[in-house]
């Protein structure tokens, strides 16, 4: 009984630090790294900015100099990007995992999201909203280089 | 007049039909008479439906005639069953096809329709319906109800949750059981499919079917129960019942009303697009009721274990009242965090604090449960029968699924994992752990009743525990691990970097397959031998 009390202390305690912990980390990362979460277009985005258009089923990325690529972006290392992200068609969502980078493509509902790669390379990109027929192929790479 | 041979045929047919039809009605009849006593026979049908859901009940293919409540649950305990099965064949077949990173034996639309009716029929049908099931089985003798009225309701309401899976099924929609729009809006099989809007059907007949049902719970729980007993001493399962059905109720009509309106935009697209609206507010409407869902599909597993673990451990619950409170908690927080399904969609960063912080919390009822339940475990001896260690699995599972979630509540580590194998993984743990292991040791403790006195196989029904709890780790775990690096969810074909996560999940799928044919077998071999024990199971406990 008495064990029991005290594990019971134990459980409560635990439970509360790791939640309050987790909530309070969770927080401060959003206050202080909002440009690095999809949030709605709008503003002064840091760094270079990429037009994204999402489509049934492949990734378009427009350039500032008007360049366009399909399923590839081509990016600089330590270079700080915003990519401004909207559908024409359905919902999709761009993913690149290695980055943390995720943002929804919702037509009339333009997304942005800021992120500076480090590593130069090649990455994988994907569409993660399930979108139709060749939902799986709407994938890409992502090459960062130095 | 010439004499026509197809009118004659179809004219005798016809004939034949209804005499059958006569001849069903009679013999259900005779049935119902053998079962009600000497008394009720001249009882009015409220008073004799009640003595009939009181009383302990055979599976019975009479139950389809019949509407008092235990038949009313029996009906849908079957349709239920058989939902799991092509849904849970689905689940199999798109497993095998993903052994490949190319799409191999099944097209991507086809591995589309298996998505589709896997997702849907696994949470409207088996889910929901067993809970249902259990629900209306179980509660009538819990609370000895006085009279049981509204069968003809309860009848119809069947027939809708009924013809709802099969929409569901013969619809081959391809919009996933989000049904977002414009996707379920595009008819064509490239998009949400040619009859989407059929399975949007088939939703809303059985979200109807549901609502109704838990109106109707409510009424049984807090109308018709025995004055004797009192609410503080309901059963837990019956608060479990009173928190889900609540949940419905607030819930399920906002995602009613946003499918109507997809229906609607098909004719005249005004709702979600144009000007003031976009897409986002379907998403919005039906992630309201997307997010309950889920823990409707849980809490009444919850009342489950309460249920049953004292009667393992021989000692009561550890905290009744806590439990109730823990259980009240879990229905009103669960309502408020359905923004975590959309992080990322660009609801902005206030609204991404909100529902990540109402997401930490809705943990903390859980772990007062978990804990509950480990106490009550601790004071007692356990004995470890199939049930028990469902029971044991059950809360093992929803550990990591409780973990899971927490952590993808995190708006950071959300962007890693959103729309990958992860989620599925996380769900999994809890649908397969949870939810479904619970009904099956619902049905192995009520197979003395549901067959009026036998035994079930106990080796084969070992067999079926552990294949199912070890296939549903070396399915999900693979999933989790490869969600992490980026796996996407919901894809006919895949990177080949992710190749050996998909085919030893693969492997667990089957296990799992394998595991529920030998429940099958099981069932029905055991079924028909014969009677050696009494009829009476310890969820009912000795009532009348
Ligand atoms: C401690 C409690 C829980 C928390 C904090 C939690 C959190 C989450 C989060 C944040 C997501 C969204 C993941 C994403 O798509 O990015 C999610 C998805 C999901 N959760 Fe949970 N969860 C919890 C418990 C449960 C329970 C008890 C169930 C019941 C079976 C459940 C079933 C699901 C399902 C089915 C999905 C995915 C739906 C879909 O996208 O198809 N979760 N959960
Ligand atoms: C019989 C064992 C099962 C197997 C082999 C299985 C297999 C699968 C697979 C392979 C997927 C992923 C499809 C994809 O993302 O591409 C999936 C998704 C899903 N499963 Fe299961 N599953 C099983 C049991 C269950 C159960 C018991 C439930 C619920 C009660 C369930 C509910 C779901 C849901 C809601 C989805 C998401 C569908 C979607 O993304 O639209 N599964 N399952
Ligand atoms: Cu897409
Ligand atoms: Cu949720």
């Amino acid at each position: 009984m008495k064990s029991k009390t005290l594990f019971e202390l134990i459980w409560i305690v635990a439970v509360l630090i790791i939640l309050t912990y987790a909530a309070v980390a969770n927080l401060s990362y959003l206050s202080t790294q909002q440009q690095n979460i999809a949030n709605p277009a709008g503003g002064d985005p840091p760094g270079v900015l990429i037009n994204v258009t999402g489509y049934q089923w492949a990734w378009q990325f427009t350039y500032n100099n008007g360049t366009v690529m399909t399923d590839k972006l081509v990016l600089v290392a330590n270079t700080t990007y915003t990519i401004v992200v909207t559908s024409k068609d359905v919902i999709h969502d761009l993913y690149i995992p290695q980055f943390g980078v995720q943002v929804y493509a919702v037509a009339g509902h333009p997304n942005k999201v800021s992120f500076t790669p480090n590593k130069p390379g090649t990455y994988i990109m994907e569409c993660v909203e399930y979108c139709g027929e060749f939902h799986y192929e709407m994938r890409g790479e992502v090459v960062v280089l130095s | 007049m010439n004499f026509s041979f197809e009118l004659a045929i179809f004219g005798s047919t016809i004939a034949v039909l209804i005499i059958m039809g006569f001849l069903l009605y009679f013999f259900v009849q005779d049935y119902r008479k053998s079962l009600l006593s000497k008394e009720m026979e001249t009882a009015p049908k409220e008073q004799a439906n009640a003595y009939l859901s009181r009383i302990r009940r055979e599976l019975s293919f009479s139950a389809f005639i019949m509407d008092d409540s235990k038949s009313i649950g029996i009906r849908y305990l079957i349709t239920s069953l058989a939902f799991f099965f092509i849904a849970g064949l689905a689940g199999v077949g798109m497993r095998i096809s993903l052994w490949y990173p190319n799409p191999s034996y099944l097209t991507p639309i086809q591995y589309n329709i298996l998505l589709t009716e896997h997702g849907t029929l696994m949470l409207y049908g088996w889910a929901t319906g067993s809970i249902l099931g259990l629900g209306y089985y179980l509660l009538p003798s819990l609370l000895k109800i006085k009279k049981d009225s509204l069968g003809v309701l309860n009848s119809i309401m069947y027939w809708f949750f009924a013809v709802g899976g099969l929409l569901l099924i013969f619809s081959k929609s391809t919009a996933s059981w989000y049904f977002y729009y414009p996707l379920t809006d595009q008819l064509t099989q490239a998009g949400g499919g040619q009859f989407s809007f059929a399975a949007l059907i088939g939703v809303l007949f059985i979200l109807t079917a549901t609502c109704v049902a838990s109106i109707i719970f409510l009424k049984m729980i807090f109308l018709d129960r025995d004055e004797k007993i009192r609410i503080s001493s309901m059963s837990l399962f019956v608060w479990s019942i009173v928190a889900t059905a609540i949940l419905i109720i607030s819930s399920a009509p906002i995602s009613m009303i946003a499918d109507g309106m997809v229906i609607y935009d098909l004719i005249n697209p005004i709702y979600f697009t144009g000007a003031n609206s976009t897409a986002l507010g379907y998403a919005i409407m039906f992630w309201f009721w997307g997010h309950p869902i889920v823990y409707v599909a849980v809490i009444p597993a919850f009342g489950l274990i309460y249920e049953l673990l004292p009667k393992y451990v021989g000692k009561p619950v550890y905290s009744y009242s806590s439990g109730v409170i823990a259980l009240l908690l879990l229905m009103i927080f669960s309502g408020t965090v359905w923004g975590h399904h959309l992080f990322n969609s660009g609801l902005g960063t206030l609204w991404d604090m909100i529902f990540s912080t109402t997401s930490f919390i809705v943990a903390i009822p859980s772990a007062i449960t978990v804990f509950n339940w480990i106490a009550t475990i601790w004071s007692g001896k356990v004995k470890l029968t199939l049930p028990m260690m469902f029971i044991l699995n059950a809360i093992v599972d929803f550990i990591i699924g409780g973990v899971t979630g927490v952590m993808q509540s995190d708006v950071g580590v959300n962007a890693l994992i959103h729309g990958t194998y992860w989620v599925t993984a996380h769900f999994h743990f809890i649908l397969l752990g949870v939810t479904t292991g619970m009904a099956f040791a619902a049905i192995y403790v009520l197979f003395p009743t549901f067959t009026g006195g036998r035994r079930y196989n106990s080796a084969m029904g070992k067999l079926h525990f552990y294949l199912t709890a070890g296939g549903t780790y070396v399915m999900t775990i693979p999933w989790a691990l490869g969600g992490f690096e980026g796996m996407p969810r919901r894809v006919a074909g895949y990177f080949g970097i992710f190749q050996s996560y998909q085919d030893a999940a693969a492997i667990g799928g089957v296990i799992l397959g394998i595991g529920q044919l030998i429940f099958l077998i099981n069932f029905v071999y055991s079924a028909y031998k014969p009677v050696t024990i009494s009829n009476d199971n310890i969820l009912e406990e000795a009532s009348s």
